[in-house]
């Protein structure tokens, strides 16, 4: 009283010499599958770990930002740097740390800081607040033509009035009235018309005298 | 410093506020998810409800209230300008969430302990109050475990914002020429040509009436009108009509008492001789024959208690303290324990009770009564409870009918009003186009002013125009849009055209006879006596001339300025000297930095989220500014 019919059985016959021939294949392929999902979780949870193990660096940071001391969160920031340099907190507290040194006139130092943003900062927003902090620190050492060659790079549209602004401090630190003039309205039409700092750089416009 | 600066800050001002200030206030309120409805915006899918919107209005309505006190404008809220900002800011923030999570930030729970631990709301005597916090949030419909990761959101995006506002930049060199420029005088005589004075020079033809009255002809349109009796009917008006009896509040009372009250405390202390449930028979008896030994003790001595807890008691919360437990009700300690606590009189001792703990010699201290407020003190708030809650039932019920009657006897209000027990009001005239307000939504206007309504003289549908509040009208006379005659409009077109006129002439003559002074010529001006001005002081000076005055060359003094006035006519300026500040000190250039650094600081924000934006999927809904003028 077999329960399988003939042709039934053909089939199980069938499949029985299927899975001889590919059965390995297939159970390499579920471990292949299983172990990159697994990896993919590792990965995960790493970046996850990673990210929090930064952020608590990141508040060591802060909480030495509230001293004052620009060594200590410099070198706080230094330490989070070194550990975790990709991590999206690593150019903020350089950031934080290029303030502070700032601050204590401790400019080469912050040159560093910055530089390192702009160097490896992932968020492009990041490397044009260092860069132009950057070249205004360059602006205040005289640095002109290095301060414009900060000045001269890539950067998102929205970046343009402030970096045209900054180019009219340097051209007008360097007597140039007509080209400081040109960059100071460049920034100020590329300015919302709601902003504040508009003003100031209207300022700064009239500031050079009446266009001849 | 800057003061001429501010007078544009508050569009910029207010998008930023609402990023930082849902973060910073928590009305958590606005932590609410508004689903369903239309949303008013939405970022890469994620909507924007009506109710965080007004959330955010009403905190921002009353951010600026503080700030301006009684010089504080109401309307200045329904400008879309202004509703138009708080969406936006609103929007940001939204843009933010996604950057923070694309680049990874990830704030500690530490941080994030920290922050609770420091929010007003759940703190007792200015302390974190754990019990407090999950109260709070569950009072305003939260788990920790939502509020926690929408904090955790929030912190992350005011990472993202601190990198740019906290960072901005300012060169010594940059502070040093804006003290310079704002802080340099310049002696100044002034002298103004009035419109006025040339009035009667100004001839005004009756063609060029006519020719003003054609061409602007959209000044002079009446719109349409409508004299509309209405009826309002809401769930409010119902609740003077309803009567809740004497049993029904006692009811009320008696079921919400832990309302109105609290219960019965006890203040007990006790010595445990602690043994675990798991543990064998042998170590129990142990610790029985221990604890009976040290209740003949306190049996002996009852006074010595409290040294009798210190020495054995087990209990490492309280034996210190003599094994007082402090004030508890009902429900806070084991079933065994509580029962002997609520069963002893005040200064007695139990005998032997036994826990999951162990072995306890208890002493009931001292009991705090329950405390009821009589019902007499707050009847009047159930009444009124009561009575807004029936209404609001007869309200639901008597909707539907009200909608039906308005519909179905469409030439009239009148059973609509009988149904509900309202009167008619009559005698209001309204224009198409008006600015709504409470009654006269924009939807109730679109109704009346709609073809239906309009020519047919039917009755509107029944409007929602507020919750539990309907609106139904009718118009009784319609005058349709039309022109004001010329005639009537003639002498006010004369009187603008002539001062029009006389400010051109005015501001025609100073150009030429700046022109002349410039070339070194007489001119015969009327100079009034020299004034000393500069940008830092917010004198009674036009800011118009403020400009011209510091953008003339003063190369060669003295120098000639003029500007049209913005009050009609103009200005001319003669600088006759100029005056440098002094020597700038590091207090002075200080405080110039940290100004120039916070607005660079703002202006990178901005910057960095106008980049933002365009990288991420949004839509805006408009908001319509008001067409009539």
């Amino acid at each position: 009283m077999s329960s399988l019919d003939l042709q039934e059985q053909e089939q199980v016959d069938a499949l029985k010499a299927w899975w001889k021939e590919n059965g390995k294949w297939v159970v390499g392929a579920i471990v292949v599958g299983l172990l990159g999902f697994a990896g993919m979780q590792y990965w995960k949870s790493h970046q996850s770990g990673q990210a929090a193990d930064a952020a608590k660096l990141y508040a060591e940071v802060m909480k030495q930002a509230a001293t004052n001391d620009a060594k200590r969160i410099g070198d706080a920031a230094d330490a989070l740097v070194s550990r975790y340099g990709s991590s999206a907190y690593a150019p903020r507290a350089q950031l934080l740390a290029a303030q502070a040194s700032l601050q204590a006139r401790d400019v080469a130092r912050a040159k560093v800081q910055l530089q390192w943003v702009i160097d490896h900062a992932d968020e492009s927003g990041l490397q044009d607040t260092a860069r132009l902090k950057l070249a205004s620190v360059l602006l205040d050492e005289k640095s002109y033509e290095e301060a414009l060659k900060q000045l001269d790079a890539a950067h998102p549209e929205s970046f343009t009035g402030l970096y045209a602004d900054l180019r009219g401090d340097v051209l007008s630190a360097q007597g140039k009235v007509a080209e400081a003039r040109a960059a100071y309205q460049q920034a100020f039409d590329k300015t919302d018309a709601k902003s504040v700092y508009r003003n100031l750089i209207q300022l700064k416009m009239d500031g050079l005298g009446a266009a001849k | 410093m800057f003061d001429f600066v501010q007078d544009k800050r508050w569009l910029v001002q207010i998008v930023l506020a609402v990023i930082i200030l849902t973060f910073a206030v928590w009305g958590i309120s606005s932590y609410q998810n508004t689903s369903g409805s239309d949303p008013l915006a939405t970022v890469n899918g994620e909507k924007i409800g009506q109710q965080e919107f007004e959330d955010a209005l009403e905190q921002q309505r009353q951010r600026i209230r503080e700030m301006a006190g009684a010089s504080f404008d109401p309307t200045f809220f329904d400008k879309p300008e202004i509703k138009r900002s708080v969406l936006e800011g609103l929007v940001a923030q939204r843009v933010l969430t996604v950057e923070a999570r694309g680049a990874g930030l990830m704030p500690g729970d530490e941080q994030l302990a920290q922050i609770i631990a420091g929010i007003g709301v759940f703190q007792k005597d200015g302390k974190f109050d754990i019990e407090r916090y999950e109260a709070a949030l569950k009072e305003r419909g939260m788990n920790r475990l939502g509020f926690e990761a929408r904090l955790r959101q929030d912190v992350a995006a005011r990472q993202i914002t601190d990198a740019y506002s906290q960072n901005g930049y300012a060169a010594n060199t940059v502070a040093e020429t804006l003290i310079r420029l704002n802080e340099q005088q310049r002696i100044v005589a002034v002298s103004s040509l009035n419109p006025e004075t040339y009035l009667k020079q100004v001839q005004i033809s009756d063609a060029d009436i006519a020719a003003y009255y054609e061409k602007n002809a959209n000044e002079f349109q009446l719109p349409e009108r409508a004299n509309v009796e209405y009826v309002m009917f809401s769930a409010d008006s119902l609740s003077s009509t309803i009567t809740v009896a004497d049993s029904e509040v006692k009811q009320y009372y008696e079921e919400h008492a832990a309302e109105f009250g609290t219960k019965e405390q006890r203040q007990a202390a006790h010595i445990l001789i602690a043994v675990a449930k798991q543990a064998s028979d042998a170590e129990k008896l142990a610790a029985k024959a221990k604890a009976e030994q040290v209740l003949q003790q306190v049996k002996q001595s009852p006074a010595k208690f409290p040294s009798l807890a210190k020495q054995y008691s087990q209990d490492p919360g309280s034996a210190a303290n003599g094994g007082d437990l402090g004030m508890f009700g009902r429900g806070a300690m084991v079933k065994p324990f509580e029962e002997s606590v609520f069963s002893l009189k005040a200064g007695e001792v139990s005998g032997l009770v036994q826990s999951d703990y162990g072995y306890h010699i208890i002493k009931l201290l001292a009991v705090k009564a329950a405390k009821m407020q009589p019902l007499g003190e707050v009847r009047g708030m159930i009444v009124q409870r009561l009575k807004s809650q029936h209404a609001g039932d007869k309200f639901a019920e008597l909707a539907d009918q009200f909608n039906n009657t308005v519909y179905e006897q469409s030439d009239t209000l009148k059973p609509a009003a009988e149904l509900v027990k309202a009167t008619v009001l009559r005698g209001v005239w309204l224009s198409k186009g008006q600015a709504a307000n409470d009654i006269w939504t924009d939807k109730a206007l679109q109704a009346v002013f709609s073809e239906d309504v309009l020519k047919n003289k039917r009755n509107t549908a029944a409007i929602e125009i507020a919750t539990n509040t309907l609106l139904a009208a009718r118009v009784v006379e319609y005058k349709p849009a039309s022109a004001r005659p010329m005639a009537e409009v003639a002498q006010a077109i004369r009187q603008s055209l002539q001062s029009l006129r006389a400010a051109e002439m005015a501001e025609q003559q100073g150009k030429e006879i700046l022109a002349r002074l410039q070339r070194g010529e007489k001119a015969g001006v009327n100079w009034k006596p020299a004034q000393s001005m500069s940008r830092s002081q917010r004198s009674a000076v036009a800011p118009e001339l403020l400009q011209a005055v510091f953008s003339a060359d003063t190369s060669k003094l003295p120098a000639y300025s003029g500007v049209a006035s913005s009050r009609g006519g103009y200005l001319l300026a003669r600088i006759e000297a100029v005056k440098e500040t002094g020597a700038i000190d590091d207090g002075k250039r200080n405080g110039y930095v940290q100004q120039i650094r916070q607005l660079t600081g703002e202006e990178l924000l901005m910057a960095y989220l106008a980049d933002a934006k365009k990288r991420a999927d949004i839509t805006m809904k408009e908001f319509v500014t008001d067409e009539r003028k």
